[in-house]
């Protein structure tokens, strides 16, 4: 008796755990190809010079070094940390303030139109709203410099100067993406207790008061949250760039993303792109896992 | 709050009125935020054109459709074995899997370039498909809601002796239907949106994807033509606006979620 119970139990672990390994395969094994094993594959050819014809040779840290000295992928690498720091800023910001405004009693109706202002631009494809943006930005032709000209207002422009440019990305990147982070600050505020809140209201704090003091704090991790999520999208920028400047005037607005593609696949510098892309990889792994430890840190209190 | 929302519009309005200018009057200030006439001429020229835009809508389509089918299965089936079923290294195998949501784009596309170009996959959108037949993030978020569900009628239909492909067909999967729409709109629209990898892996113009194409045919038929690109531009967005439009709630939730991922 004992024993037959027993052999029932380890069929149905052995049933069990063949079924797992069958449900997992498709997605495990396409991981493997598509990501494991490319990602592995990157770190290698980042210290070799790669060559199919006389044969790929080993060259220790020289691409890394090629990165951090030449005055080129300095500006590149300037020009990507200087893009992310500013939309970051940005976005994070106006979301927050979005979510402020938009966090209160309003009819439905209200609501869904908001939504659809406001989170349209981050559904839609950064490389469609970038060509669209491309004619508002125009110099002679443009939507933007017209109607400055009609109130009498210096034109600027926006995509043609080197000091310019990439102040006029990170505007259209702010429109495209605060949306997104107005909709988690306003999740996030709704959570923020109600009897606090009235208790402040009753003592007579004024709203800029209980923002700091009470609903910042609280809000916290998800703030954090947003700006470590801000900031690894912002590292990666391409399309918009490519579409608005391609990277110039010069190389005043080229990112580390535009970089790896030029070097990698037009010029088949591809341990030297490869390099790049590890230095980009790297970023972002240090900075998701500040944001793992600071989460646990949160999570305790 | 209601002034900056239309002027968050503004971009779309411009972009679908500008669609039915005539070719003639195209810069011709000042710009229109709705449409001056009705007349498609603009959308039959795109059609017409020496650019392939039905070929390169199809592969947009042919694309996002198949990934999104694709994750469905791939993310459900592999969910259901990580929440319900334990096996040796289950979770060491989920974390393992989960570490693929820090790796960018940048960091992959050098190999499988390599790859594609060994076997053959280049310059094809079903190569584009393959990349993106699974997503960590499916996985997760399948996994997270199938965790939420009540597991007292699998174990019921274990006990009767069914095995577990049908405990996940019968009973597993139609519980997951919120889950499932909502992977599938962020998938679509994901896909439908990919600019970085379709550059890289699909030049040909027969081959493309409609947001590289897009900035092909602004090129092609730029001088004096914006109405004519613009035509082109709306009938792109079109099915992200639309999907939008009738599922706003779980666009914006599932969007939020894929951010929310880490």
């Amino acid at each position: 008796m004992q024993a037959s119970v027993t052999r029932t139990k380890s069929d149905l672990e052995k049933a069990q755990t063949r079924a797992g390994y069958l449900f997992i395969l498709p997605s495990f094994v396409l991981y493997s190809v598509f990501v494991l094993a490319p990602v592995i594959v990157t770190f290698v050819l980042s210290f070799t010079y790669y060559d199919p014809m006389a044969g790929s040779r080993w060259v220790g840290l020289e691409n890394f070094q090629r990165f951090f000295t030449g005055d080129r992928s300095l500006q590149i690498f300037w020009n990507t940390l200087c893009f992310a720091i500013f939309a970051v800023t940005g976005n994070v910001t106006v979301g927050l303030l979005l979510a402020l405004a938009l966090n209160r009693a309003m009819p439905a109706f209200l609501l869904y139109l908001f939504r659809l202002a406001y989170f349209l631009p981050v559904i839609i494809a950064a490389a469609f709203v970038s060509i669209v943006w491309g004619y508002f930005y125009g110099d002679d032709l443009g939507v933007i410099n017209y109607y400055l000209i009609r109130f009498g207002i210096t034109p600027i422009h926006w995509l043609t100067s080197s000091r310019t440019a990439m102040m006029s990305i990170i505007i259209m990147d702010i429109w495209k993406n605060a949306g997104f982070f107005m909709i988690l600050f306003i999740a996030a505020l709704q959570g923020v207790p109600k009897t606090i809140m009235d208790a402040a209201i009753m003592d007579g704090s004024s709203y800029w008061r209980r923002f700091f003091r009470i609903v910042l704090p609280w809000i916290s991790p998800v703030v954090f949250f947003a700006i470590v999520y801000a900031s690894i999208g912002a590292l990666q920028v391409y399309e918009s760039i490519v579409i608005l400047t391609r990277g110039g005037p010069g190389d005043a607005t080229r990112s580390m993303s535009i970089h790896i593609v030029e070097e990698a696949f037009d010029s088949f510098e591809i341990g030297y792109a490869a390099s790049v892309s590890v230095i980009m990889t790297l970023i972002i792994l240090i900075i998701t896992s500040i944001q793992l430890l600071a989460s646990r840190r949160w999570v305790r209190y | 709050m209601a002034a900056l929302g239309v002027v968050m519009l503004l971009p779309f309005a411009w972009l679908f009125s500008m669609s039915f200018r005539p070719p003639a009057e195209a810069y011709k200030m000042p710009p229109s935020f709705l449409p001056p006439t009705l007349d498609f001429k603009n959308y039959w020229a795109v059609l017409t054109s020496s650019v392939p835009f039905l070929q390169i809508y199809w592969n947009s389509v042919e694309v996002a459709v198949l990934v999104t089918l694709g994750q469905l299965v791939t993310c459900t089936l592999a969910a259901f074995a990580f929440a319900r079923l334990k096996f040796p290294g289950r979770d060491s195998i989920f974390f393992v899997l989960l570490i693929g949501l820090m790796f960018p784009a940048q960091v992959t596309i050098i190999p499988i370039y390599l790859g594609f170009a060994k076997v053959g996959l280049l310059n094809r959108p079903i190569g584009l498909v393959l990349m993106y037949l699974t997503s960590s993030f499916g996985v997760f978020l399948v996994r997270q809601f199938m965790r939420s569900q009540p597991k007292a009628l699998e174990e019921a239909a274990l006990m009767d002796g069914a095995g577990y492909f049908k405990i996940f067909y019968r009973i597993s999967l139609p519980q997951l239907r919120p889950a499932l729409s909502a992977l599938g709109i962020i998938t679509f629209t994901q896909t439908w949106n990919y600019y970085f990898q379709a550059r890289v892996l699909l030049e040909p113009q027969q081959a493309m994807t409609l947001p590289i194409a897009m900035d092909l045919l602004r090129g092609y038929l730029a001088s004096g033509n914006l109405s004519v690109v613009m035509a082109a531009m709306s009938m792109a967005v079109l099915p992200v606006i639309l999907i939008f439009l009738l599922a706003q709630k779980l666009v914006v939730e599932g969007v939020t979620m894929s951010g929310i991922k880490n």
